[in-house]
């Protein structure tokens, strides 16, 4: 018995999980140390798709990409926000340093547009970020994607829904976020390429709404409010 | 001074040929159908010659592409050589029907001979697929005669061109009817003969007008030609024999147009944005594509991907006879002005119009904007989106005094259907627009929801209660 477990080892034909090597992937920091570190010291993978999943807008999902988009822009390359759900406002996004005159806006009408100005957005060297809503994806269209992500090496970051979480997908790297107790992210790594899953971060956020130093409310109660609320 | 004349014996068949993928036997017929006027060389192997009626030729060639004259036509294509030999030659005159002049004395120093210039313009014709007779004359009309009648030759010897006139009949010398039995009755063959005639003698025994005309074939008269300017834009038509049911079959015409096209934007150092294309069609109202490019483009390439793009996306609603491209709008070329000592930005730069156009061509040009801030409180007016521009603009505005806002701003204020958990902050008051009627009176909150968004909220001065953005 033991000759032939011996025999599939040394063949390599059994995967064993303690001589997992490492893989070092072209990645981008994420500008979360803290991210960062969870992720292997590496980031957003370059030349792959990436996951959110979240539930609904406004939990710090943009945020999450600032550090990211700031770079981006400041490299001269093109941040494309493609079908997002929200008009992105550009008075925060040029507070927040990001060069508007590389961010482009781009909806389309149906699914056959969506992938084919995805793939052509992928495989332009002058883009640097693409983000996008894509609704609903089968997980051969996805594949399609990721090939020409691979053609690229740009970051994409799909935003799709939390129930995806559980559909298989052949993106590098999943992070399913949700809010936290005190206007902070939690970020929940589904799956990541060459390297196991499963850790868990919270990052900080509240400084999105210049809240970071109040520790109290600072709501000016008016005569209506208890009334209307 | 020196005269340069071609004729084209067969214009309208050559123009028709060279948009074609197949080479079969074609003809073309008098206006009113009855007459084959000109034949291809294809045609007139199977027998089909001009002058012949087209029932006999229909009989020997069944499959006969034919072709009706059309005056309008034809000097549409005459001024479409005149366009190309203008690259050559300044002075340039149409001689309608068949026929171009060129002034080409005065370009020998900078061609190095005469020789010189015959052949750049024989290898352009030869480029261009058309068929020329080219001759050179002392005179205008002297050019123009030698060239109808084929024996162009390249000198500049007055002589030589004088015995050669003089060979020639007194039809292709092209004396009216009336003059030419007057002639023939005299007893004079050739015009050499009627050259030899004194000039007083002529003009008391025929008429001060053939005088006019030999003098100025011989050049003692003074012969003035009004040159012709070219038109500051750029067309050019492909007309099919065989209409076109599928937009695959017009990209073949359309790259050769489109060649042409990068080829007289080099020649006129600048560039265009935007192209029009007009499909014909037999029953219908013509078609009329815009195919507009996000930046200054000169290659045919990206022209032809672009408009491959656009007939993928919109099918022809009915078979094409005959297409137009236009082009009106140009540009000075802009000189590579990266800094880069390898030149990288020029590739981007390059690469960003690719890609903008390309997209723009397929979704059409409102689906890209733009994102500015805009100086106003309202916060539904304080962005604004715009058409994607060139790239590299300067980005020097310093936003970093900006109030702090959500970066998702919904496209319009939702009701608030719960009671936030949590305030955070405010009221911050904006109030404006009382100047144009889009009156805000709003109290802002920063606040969560149940569901852990951090929410942008207000209530404005009717009391209700809204959800205006998202902090993302």
């Amino acid at each position: 018995m033991s000759e032939l477990l011996n025999t599939l080892m040394q063949d390599a034909r059994v995967w064993q999980g303690h001589r997992q090597t490492r893989t070092t992937q072209p990645a981008e920091p994420t500008g979360y140390q803290v991210l960062d570190n969870q992720l292997g010291g590496l980031g957003w993978p370059r030349g792959a798709l990436s996951e959110c999943l979240l539930d609904a807008p406004g939990i710090g999902e943009l945020h999450l990409l600032l550090p990211l988009m700031q770079r981006v822009c400041a490299e001269g390359k093109t941040v494309f926000w493609l079908n997002p759900p929200h008009t992105p406002y550009a008075p925060a996004l040029a507070r927040e340093g990001v060069n508007l005159n590389q961010v482009v806006l781009i909806n389309t009408e149906d699914e056959g547009d969506f992938l084919w100005t995805l793939e052509n957005c992928l495989r332009s060297p002058v883009t640097g970020l693409v983000m996008a809503w894509p609704g609903k994806l089968a997980a051969r269209e996805i594949r399609r994607l990721q090939l020409a992500a691979e053609a690229g090496s740009n970051v994409c970051v799909l935003f799709r829904e939390r129930r995806y979480a559980e559909q298989n997908s052949p993106a590098a790297l999943r992070l399913a976020l949700a809010p936290g107790e005190h206007q902070d992210l939690k970020v929940n790594v589904l799956k990541r390429r060459g390297s196991w899953p499963g850790q868990c971060c919270s990052l900080a956020m509240n400084q999105r709404a210049d809240l970071a130093f109040r520790e109290s409310p600072r709501v000016v109660q008016g005569p209506w409010a208890d009334q209307s609320r | 001074m020196l005269w340069l004349y071609l004729h084209f014996p067969h214009l309208l068949l050559d123009h028709i040929r060279r948009s074609r993928e197949n080479h079969g036997a074609l003809v073309v017929v008098e206006g009113s159908g009855q007459k084959v006027i000109q034949a291809c060389p294809e045609a007139r192997a199977q027998g089909v010659q001009a002058g012949m009626r087209l029932k006999t030729a229909i009989s020997l060639i069944p499959e006969l592409g034919m072709v009706r004259a059309d005056h309008q036509q034809e000097a549409r294509i005459l001024e479409d050589q005149a366009r190309w030999l203008y690259r050559y030659a300044a002075h340039i005159v149409l001689v309608p029907p068949d026929g171009l002049l060129a002034e080409v004395g005065s370009l020998q120093r900078l061609y190095g001979g005469l020789s010189a210039v015959w052949q750049t313009v024989e290898q352009g014709l030869n480029e261009r697929q058309l068929n020329a007779w080219v001759a050179v004359g002392h005179t205008p009309l002297a050019a123009r005669l030698i060239a109808r009648t084929g024996k162009g030759e390249c000198t500049a010897d007055k002589g030589h061109i004088l015995r050669t006139l003089g060979q020639m009949s007194l039809l292709a010398a092209e004396f009216d009817d009336k003059t030419r039995i007057r002639l023939q009755r005299i007893g004079l063959n050739t015009f050499g003969e009627v050259l030899a005639l004194p000039s007083n003698e002529l003009a008391r025994r025929l008429s001060p007008e053939t005088l006019a005309h030999v003098q100025k074939i011989q050049g003692n008269r003074a012969d003035p030609q009004t040159p012709w300017q070219p038109p500051h834009y750029f067309r050019q038509q492909a007309d099919f024999v065989q209409e076109i049911e599928h937009s695959q079959g017009l990209l073949f015409p359309l790259q050769r147009i489109l060649s042409e096209l990068e080829e007289d934007l080099c020649w006129r150092q600048q560039d265009t944005d935007s192209l029009s294309l007009v499909l014909r069609h037999r029953h219908q109202e013509p078609t009329r594509l815009r195919i507009r490019t996000s930046g200054p483009e000169h290659r045919a390439d990206a022209f032809l991907d672009l408009i491959r793009l656009r007939l993928e996306q919109h099918p022809l609603k009915a078979p094409v006879t005959s297409l137009v491209l236009l082009v009106k709008r140009f540009l000075g070329r802009e000189a590579a002005t990266g800094q880069d000592l390898l030149g990288e930005t020029q590739d981007l730069n390059e690469a960003w119009q690719t890609l903008i156009s390309r997209l723009q061509a397929r979704l059409g040009e409102n689906a890209l904007r733009q994102l500015s801030p805009q100086a106003d409180h309202r916060p539904e007016r304080s962005w604004l989106a715009s058409d994607v521009l060139a790239r590299h603009k300067p980005w020097v505005q310093d936003h970093s005094r900006l109030p702090r806002r959500p970066l998702w701003l919904l496209k319009g204020p939702q009701a608030l259907t719960e009671t936030p958990p949590v305030w955070l902050s405010g009221p911050e008051r904006i109030s404006g627009g009382w100047w144009d009627g889009q009156r805000v009176h709003r109290d802002y909150y920063i606040a969560q929801l149940a569901s852990g968004q951090l929410a942008w909220v207000f209530r404005d001065i009717g009391g209700g209660w809204f959800v205006h953005g998202w902090f993302g």
